[in-house]
């Protein structure tokens, strides 16, 4: 058989560029979970607690309006979170590239172990976006493009949900960015909310996601079902659960007996995510609460209080 | 001919080769010149006004917690015998209210910075909130890390240096592998990127919380800065920290502060340390 040196140097020359191409992509492939303060993303924050989110009027309605016997409703139970629970929730995922049958990644696919949050495909390889008038899902379409090692993301096409588990709403004309940077076994992320129906500006949001090691695959590795089932209404101490909406006398008893906080802090609003904000609580006479703290007192993971 | 195709073909070959690698002859880094200042080699410039965002952890950043609330941090039983010891009252009067704004802190705190190049090789970070101050070190630019790298401990600081309130903190640009490689200055107009990554220690012992929660002496602080930026103009500096505390923390305490870029100081309005 004859061979043909310039065929064999041009096939060379291809395999240097294609791996070259490859190489240039960061590796993001991996189980990553929430590593930052959990204290919103694990406790989480109580209803009518808007305080540092920008909401608008409407937006502030709408989350009065809501109750957590809401989740307990039966059509409502297996909805799931939108994609900036990454940040706001304690899972983080599973990232897996999408690559075609010649090895080239087309995007990031992103799937965590429960119903919380649908798996979420960050194409990167530049197609065409859908329609506007394309189908709006909870996971929703995502978009991505590589800055540096840093991957900037866009999502669209959302369905109305919740920006945090205490009613906080979102549109379906919701878009979310993300900035992700790999910083070796951790990854930064910056997350940019904006909602032009309940969103008076934009809600930056950030966290930190730590690579798992030692999981020996049990977290995020799979999508598990959701099995709606009829429950009791539930209680988190302060809202019966015949209460009716935009009842804020409960707030106010909760705000008074823990924080001391104002009521117009927790009702949100993009003044109250600047200092200016706590130099005014302070000039009206803020105080911190003299009683010494009964409930959810500490990390869950430090389980040095008692009463956890 | 076919010999001419060959050498063509290797020739390009060899072209894209050196330009994966980026080592052209003459253009390695420290071939001769003496490397860039960290100034000079930043892909982004961080100095001005900034304005943190206190959208997430809202009471607990915000306002004081109370007594006994320790919810957030992962602290161990010692640390909580310590904090529910400490009062407001005795700090106060032992005049200790800035141990809240120590440097294993100071960034998560609602406040406003103003960043500038003390010289082409230290940054200087100020806070409104207790007016502290941070000078950030940075290494040669021959040290600077890979991409992707773990972060590294901090270069030994003077050998007769004292704890500080903010600490000692060494800094360095980490580009990405392409531009990290190379060394070859980008294109004039074309976009540079990577992250700033800081290292502190030395730093007194201090509180997490005004509540009292504590941090030792020998806890160490380790920050990525990293430029948020939008075509519309938008710019957010979002720094990743990590605090390792062994004395009282069970685990790194992480945390994510955002700051919005300001066009100005006029709303800059330093205050003192305060207990509330």
């Amino acid at each position: 058989m004859k061979r043909n040196p310039v065929g064999f140097v041009v096939l060379l020359c291809g395999t240097m560029l294609y791996t070259g191409a490859v190489l240039a992509q960061v590796d993001l492939s991996g189980d990553w979970a929430l590593a930052s303060d959990t204290t919103d993303a694990g406790t989480g924050r109580v209803a009518d607690d808007f305080a540092g989110i920008p909401l608008n009027a409407q937006g502030r309605a709408a989350g009065l309006a809501w109750t957590a016997d809401e989740q307990q409703e039966l059509q409502r139970q297996c909805e799931p979170w939108g994609p900036d629970y990454i940040i706001t929730g304690l899972w983080g995922g599973r990232f897996t590239a999408v690559r075609d049958r010649f090895g080239t990644v087309h995007g990031w696919n992103v799937t965590i172990s429960v119903y919380d949050r649908l798996p979420m495909v960050i194409w990167t390889d530049g197609r065409a976006p859908p329609s506007p008038e394309a189908l709006h899902t909870y996971g929703g379409y995502t978009s991505g493009k590589w800055e540096g090692d840093t991957l900037v993301t866009l999502t669209t096409h959302l369905k109305d949900d919740f920006l945090e588990r205490n009613g906080t709403p979102s549109s379906n004309q919701e878009t979310f960015e993300m900035f992700m940077t790999p910083h070796g076994d951790q990854m930064a992320i910056t997350g940019v909310v904006r909602d032009p129906v309940y969103l008076a500006a934009p809600w930056v949001i950030a966290g930190t996601l730590a690579r798992r090691v030692d999981t020996g695959g049990a977290v995020n590795n799979s999508v598990l079902y959701c099995m709606p089932a009829e429950l009791q209404a539930v209680s988190d101490g302060y809202h019966a659960g015949g209460e009716l909406p935009n009842q804020i006398k409960t707030l106010e008893m909760y705000q008074t007996e823990h924080y001391n906080i104002p009521l117009d802090a927790a009702l949100g609003g993009p003044q109250t995510q600047y200092p200016e904000f706590r130099k005014r609580m302070l000039s009206e006479g803020y105080k911190p609460p003299k009683e010494y703290c009964k409930i959810v007192c500490c990390d869950f993971t430090s389980r040095v209080c008692s009463s956890n | 001919m076919r010999r001419a195709a060959l050498a063509g073909v290797l020739l390009f070959g060899s072209t894209v080769l050196w330009a994966q690698q980026g080592r052209a002859p003459g253009n390695r880094p420290g071939a001769g010149a003496a490397p860039p200042s960290a100034q000079a080699q930043a892909p982004y410039d961080p100095s001005g006004y900034w304005v943190s965002l206190i959208t997430q952890n809202w009471r607990f950043r915000m306002v004081a917690k109370g007594p006994g609330d320790y919810i957030g941090a992962p602290i161990n039983a010692e640390a909580k015998k310590v904090a529910d010891a400490w009062t407001p009252a005795a700090a106060a009067a032992a005049a200790r209210t800035c141990e809240a704004y120590g440097g294993a802190i100071i960034m998560w705190l609602p406040e406003r910075l103003h960043i500038s190049w003390q010289d082409a090789n230290d940054l200087r970070v100020d806070t409104d909130a207790g007016m502290q101050t941070r000078v950030l070190h940075f290494m040669s630019a021959a040290g600077g890390a890979r991409a992707g790298a773990e972060a590294a401990g901090p270069a030994q600081p003077p050998a007769d240096m004292q704890p500080s309130r903010q600490g000692y903190s060494v800094a360095r640009w980490v580009l990405p592998a392409g531009a990290q490689r190379g060394g070859r200055p980008a294109a004039v107009g074309a976009p540079r990127y990577g992250s700033l990554q800081v290292t502190t220690d030395h730093m007194l012992p201090g509180l997490l919380a005004k509540n009292g929660i504590p941090y030792d002496g020998n806890a160490k602080k380790t920050e990525w800065w990293d430029l948020r930026k939008e075509s519309t103009g938008e710019q957010w500096l979002s720094i990743s920290t990590t605090v390792l505390d062994p004395h009282y923390l069970t685990r790194p305490y992480i945390y994510d502060p955002v700051f919005q870029k300001e066009p100005d100081g006029a709303k800059w309005d330093p205050s003192p340390c305060s207990a509330l």
